[in-house]
């Protein structure tokens, strides 16, 4: 694993705009950044990212399961009671998952750590699957990465057949909605619903704003249209705390994500992980703020709120002082404080964190994002990789 | 290979096909290729029943799945001088690229023969020295003789398939069959051209 240095193409912008990747630049600030590239090996990328990668998800559903069994768990995790059932009924039912992203610690040497896992409501899909692909081909052409390199990203092909494995009978009317205002997470769904087409569906798109609900207890889109299966950007957590919240299990609605999603898109999920497997070789020690054994933890450690994405609302301690912090509004519902990674990636005064993907449950892509501090936020830079022939 | 094979976009009007430079071994699979029905009963390795079923298949298959034309100069812009034929395709007439070859694409179409024609100028890989690709670069190339017909005496062959690949064989010195798995097998559907318009959009 490596930081390569390479000349971004000149008509670079031009480029990714042709795919229709419109946010590269993000208030100004390079999001897209191809003046560099992570190289690995084929090794590194099969036995330290793609293996713990599924190995850590099958952990997960081993977690699930004790979860739904121990209600102590699902109240540590802050889940609304009123709403184990319908989780637990999604989970009996096997409801199919889509995506998610693991974020690891990985430096090349010993295995990834476990940073936290986006099982829920992922971005950055886009320029994972198509944009960094098309660099890579680009930049074979033009000679300024090795002719026969490759991409762990076969995102693409993954997204379209899970989407036909959704939902029986396929071909089916799919929904995708995200809010309103946000160009990345509009991105995100207008990819996903690319493909939702590519995969045979009827795919419509209504912000989530725009949802309504009708006598019969079925959500609609903006149209008044049924909704039977809904590809939604918006976390579980502020769905169940919202007044359509009540309308979930009688709307007959199958979501993807599906509700299960919920126990595991929760940071508090880092210390139940490490409680059901301690010293796991991908875990980093992790509890629940207040739990005693938080001083066993290494002095250098982390809280992080159970709800927050992007790096919002993170702090990076050094025996109790402030090294790093990213603000944000989550924290409301609890904390939980894991040990800093030590194997972060660090090249070139920059720091990297992976992010593996997951497609029906299958390790199968990667995207690597950068920033000068050691926390991840969603203003650090997208950098392409690739394997090394 | 640990990315996908191709990338279509809807939105964006584009599709992209990854480039394989070099064919490691991670393709043990053998592809057999023949230019004609005669050259696979010559070879061999087939029965004479599976040469017809074969060469059916891919007969069947061009006519269901090449792209179509309405002149011939509009399909010869891509698959080069006599590269193309007419057909009569539900009572019209359109012309389409000519069955350069077929190719049995064991393990990866349900042993089902695929078509394969002439490569495109975007088809063929950057420096590829193959008459037919240099032939389809050059759209002033006229008279080389005819593309098909003759058995070609070079030792490498590019071809397209229906899905817009490239692919190259190899033919041993004097065989009539060739192997795809031996040598460079190169996809490639032109970056950023906008190699097929999809038809059905997303509402969004």
């Amino acid at each position: 694993m490596r930081r390569v240095t390479l000349p971004p193409r000149p008509d670079w912008v031009e480029q990714v705009e042709r795919l229709g990747f419109a946010f590269h630049t993000i208030d100004g600030e390079t999001y897209w950044d191809e003046s560099a590239a992570i190289a690995f090996t084929l090794e590194e990328i099969e036995r330290d990212i793609e293996a713990p990668t599924e190995a850590i998800e099958q952990l997960c559903f081993a977690f699930i399961e004790k979860a739904l069994d121990h209600e102590e768990i699902l109240t540590k995790l802050a889940i609304p009671a009123e709403h184990w059932d319908y989780i637990r009924s999604s989970w009996q039912r096997g409801e199919r998952n889509l995506y998610g992203r693991l974020d690891l610690a990985y430096d090349g040497r010993g295995p990834a750590k476990l940073l936290e896992y986006n099982a829920d409501t992922p971005t950055a899909l886009f320029e994972s699957s198509v944009v960094q692909w098309d660099w890579l081909e680009q930049a074979m052409a033009r000679g300024a990465i090795p002719r026969g390199s490759d991409q762990f990203n076969s995102l693409h092909e993954r997204l379209i057949a899970a989407f036909q494995g959704l939902r029986e009978p396929s071909p089916y009317r799919l929904h995708l909605t995200c809010v309103q205002g946000s160009p990345e997470d509009k991105g995100t769904v207008d990819y996903l619903a690319d493909c939702a087409v590519q995969a045979g569906l009827d795919a419509r798109f209504t912000y989530i704003e725009e949802l309504g609900l009708l006598t019969d207890g079925r959500f609609c889109d903006g149209a008044n249209q049924p909704i039977e299966t809904l590809f939604k950007l918006y976390p579980w957590e502020w769905m169940f705390r919202e007044s359509y919240g009540k309308a979930l299990a009688g709307s007959g609605c199958q979501f993807i994500e599906p509700p299960w999603k919920a126990i595991l898109s929760n940071k508090g999920l880092l210390a139940c992980l490490w409680e059901m497997e301690p010293g796991h070789p991908n875990l980093l020690p992790a509890f629940f703020e207040g739990d005693p054994r938080c001083a066993t933890l290494s002095p250098r450690h982390v809280r992080k709120p159970l709800y927050s994405r992007e790096g919002a609302n993170i702090t990076l301690l050094e025996r109790g002082r402030v090294l790093d912090s990213d603000d944000g509004p989550y924290g409301a519902e609890g904390h939980v404080l894991q040990d800093a990674a030590t194997n972060l990636f660090s090249a070139d005064g920059n720091y990297a964190v992976l992010g593996s993907w997951l497609v029906a449950s299958q390790a199968c892509g990667l995207c690597v994002r950068e920033d000068a501090s050691p926390i991840t936020k969603n203003t650090s830079r997208f950098l392409p990789h690739y394997i090394e022939p | 290979m640990k990315r996908s094979s191709q990338i279509g976009l809807a939105a964006a009007g584009v599709l992209l096909v990854a480039t394989v430079w070099s064919m490691t071994s991670e393709d043990p699979q053998e592809n057999l290729v023949y230019n004609s029905l005669s050259d696979c009963r010559a070879a061999g390795q087939l029965t004479a029943q599976q040469c017809e079923t074969a060469f059916s298949e891919a007969t069947a298959a061009r006519l269901k799945d090449a792209p179509k034309f309405q002149s011939q100069t509009a399909c010869e812009a891509q698959y080069g001088a006599n590269g193309c034929s007419s057909a009569s395709i539900g009572g019209a007439q359109y012309f389409i690229p000519a069955l350069a070859g077929f190719m049995l694409a064991r393990g990866l179409s349900g042993g089902q023969a695929q078509p394969l024609m002439p490569p495109t100028a975007a088809t063929c890989p950057p420096g590829s020295t193959q008459p037919e690709c240099q032939q389809a670069r050059s759209s002033s190339s006229s008279s080389s003789g005819g593309y098909y017909g003759g058995s070609s005496s070079s030792r490498s062959r590019a071809y397209s398939t229906t899905s817009g690949r490239s692919i190259t064989a190899a033919f041993s010195p004097g065989a009539r069959g060739g192997s795809t798995a031996a040598t460079s097998t190169a996809s490639r559907g032109g970056f950023g051209s906008i190699a097929r318009s999809f038809s059905s959009h997303s509402s969004s």
